[in-house]
């Protein structure tokens, strides 16, 4: 298995997001042999440079990306630039799709074809989907069921099933990792979560509870690297083992919300989301639990990978 | 009369100093709090609070064969009566309030109800949890005892012609309590078949519409039928036996565990107290 201390560079892929800027630190500060290369088509001149971080802005194309493998030689690719629904708008539905569907391919196309040693690609456990029949603790065997009330959630799913059926075809030539976090939170990241559990007067089902798994920025960002270095192929769901109902959450941040039944928040939605862009798929993550198992993960990494548990993480999201 | 029904449901003196050594064993079993399956244990305890009136003096419950119960875990296996799910609720209020030492029962529901605004949060923070077989080896492999009723919906959308005849057993709990090696706990219920005594299923008009059941009955509020509960001998699974045992000998072991239901209703019968709804059911 290929590890961190064997290798000289690193593409990161959506490096302006919050997870990539905080993975690429802690890789740089750790690790100052090696060369990290991170590319967003978002403005990067506001990100903090370091000797060995170099950033690029770049359109996601298909041009652009060949030229890119072909000019350097990275060892390690990682995927952090899924476009997510938050980040989007309802004009960006095909840029959505072309990147994250197209976009997934080529870049696994390339990384093949120009000899990475190991790739890691950031899924998200919304691909199980939020059902009201849900086991407790979904392992990576679950059906992916995200699609089936929301098909706006087929990119995700998609995703997740190209890079998967990619990672085993490959797995004798290319090492590849799968990885669907559960949310994570945190002052750097913009999510749907993050932001409506900041956001006061949003508001909160009052027939529902479902319970949550929030892992913390830091928490991922170590994780990530953690899997870099000691984790085989495969697909591993992460999240911490602590747990938390919304309502009690909520309560936590002490921000004022708005208790609402959750068939008046359904139909508040659809009308919003006229109007606005609106992930409504994330009413029933609001509505329904989607806990997942971290039992496959902690084989590799061991049992105490989180320094955060969901009420600090809370906190911490306060805090900002 | 308004005097009386305030007692019926509030606790007595004697029940608040009771309930306060339960609440302290509740919070040394439970230490945390909140369960990944929604369990929260002080939402629980004040549920409780309200429930245990109803229990007691409403439905007058009384619980026989405690001492078959030890403390470790195990797959309570009971008879399914009574139109509603009350049943369920006063056995899990039973092993809180009247088993020692005291424990919440994981009941095994069905896949509607969790998608049922206010009842399923409200039930998950008592314990309830989807009976899915993920679920329930999760829970058991945690040292959680479950609750399950493998007659199914169709032991409580019986008839009144069907008062306390058992609907043939699933063989799902038998299967997971041999992958762990838990013991059953079989438990008789007689005088829930009585909360609604009048009641008619057409069957065919219901299945047209989709639903489980049609219960017409002569109310729709449960009568206050004395309800009692008998706790069996534990029941070992057999050795060699497995999760993928073949069903010939897994049905084996369930025709026994049904047998063992079954005798306790009968008992429970004999024994029981006298309402003017018992007339409507089985004559024993």
């Amino acid at each position: 298995m290929i590890k961190l201390n064997d290798i000289k560079s690193i593409l990161i892929i959506g490096a302006g997001g919050g997870l990539a800027k905080l993975t690429a630190s802690l890789i740089a500060q750790k690790y100052p042999e090696i060369s990290i290369h991170g590319v967003d088509p978002r403005d990067t001149d506001f990100l903090i440079r370091k000797e060995n971080i170099k950033y690029q802005r770049m359109k996601y194309t298909r041009g652009n990306f060949e030229r890119l493998f072909r000019d350097n030689s990275f060892d390690m690719v990682l995927h952090l630039g899924r476009l997510s629904h938050s980040a989007s708008d309802t004009a960006s539905l095909t840029k959505r799709l072309d990147l994250n569907l197209m976009g997934t391919s080529k870049i696994l196309e390339l990384s093949l074809k120009h000899k990475i040693r190991k790739v890691l690609i950031m899924s998200t456990y919304h691909v199980y989907g939020a059902l009201h029949d849900n086991p407790v603790f979904l392992d990576e065997e679950s059906p992916l069921k995200a699609s089936i009330k929301y098909p706006e959630l087929r990119d995700v799913v998609e995703m997740d099933q190209i890079a998967t059926n990619w990672m085993w075809k490959n797995q004798n030539e290319i090492e590849t990792i799968v990885l669907r976090p559960c949310s994570i939170i945190g002052p750097q990241i913009k999510n749907t979560m993050s932001q409506y559990l900041t956001t006061p007067y949003v508001p909160v089902p009052i027939d529902f509870n479902p319970m949550f798994q929030f892992i913390h920025e830091f928490d991922m960002a170590k994780v990530i690297i953690k899997c870099l270095d000691k984790v085989p192929t495969g697909i591993y769901n992460v999240a911490p083992d602590e747990i938390i109902g919304l309502n009690e959450a909520k309560e936590h941040l002490d921000i004022p919300f708005i208790p609402a039944p959750i068939f008046l928040l359904e139909q508040a939605a659809k009308i919003v989301k006229m109007a606005w862009n609106f992930p409504d798929y994330f009413i029933n993550y609001i509505k329904y639990s989607c806990i997942i198992d971290n039992s496959e993960l902690k084989k590799h990494i061991g049992e105490e990978f989180c320094r955060f548990g969901p009420k600090d993480t809370l906190e911490l999201l306060k805090l900002d | 009369m308004l005097d009386k029904l305030f007692k019926t449901f509030t606790l007595s003196e004697s029940e608040k100093k009771k309930f306060k050594k339960i609440e302290a064993a509740l919070d040394e079993r439970y230490p945390i709090g909140e369960d990944p399956w929604g369990l929260n244990v002080n939402k629980a305890k004040k549920s409780l609070q309200k429930i245990y009136p109803i229990y007691k003096h409403y439905f007058k419950s009384r619980v026989f064969g405690k001492e078959n119960v030890e403390d470790k875990p195990y797959m309570v296996v009971a008879n399914h009566t009574g139109q509603i799910a009350i049943d369920g609720m006063l056995l899990s209020t039973s092993f809180v309030t009247d088993v020692y030492p005291p424990r919440i029962l994981r009941p095994m529901v069905e896949r509607f109800f969790t998608a049922l605004p206010f009842v399923a949060p409200w039930a998950a923070e008592g314990g309830s949890v989807l009976g899915d077989r993920t679920n329930c080896l999760k829970l058991l492999k945690k040292g959680q005892s479950i609750l399950v009723f493998p007659e199914g919906v169709k032991g409580i959308t019986k008839s009144t012609s069907e008062f306390y005849k058992m609907k043939p057993f699933t063989r799902g709990f038998f299967r997971m309590c041999a992958a762990t090696g838990t013991e059953i706990l079989p438990v008789g219920i007689v005088g829930a078949e009585e909360f609604f005594p009048y009641v008619y299923h057409p069957r065919k008009i219901a299945k047209l519409f989709g639903l489980p059941g049609l219960p017409l009955s002569a109310n729709y509020f449960p009568l206050p039928s004395p309800v009692d509960i008998h706790i069996g001998k534990p029941f070992k699974i057999p050795e060699g036996l497995d999760q993928d045992s073949p069903d010939k000998d897994i049905d084996e072991q369930v025709f026994q565990v049904e047998k063992l239901i079954k005798d306790l209703v009968e008992e429970g019968l004999e024994k029981r107290r006298p309402f003017w709804a018992n007339a409507v059911g089985p004559k024993k």
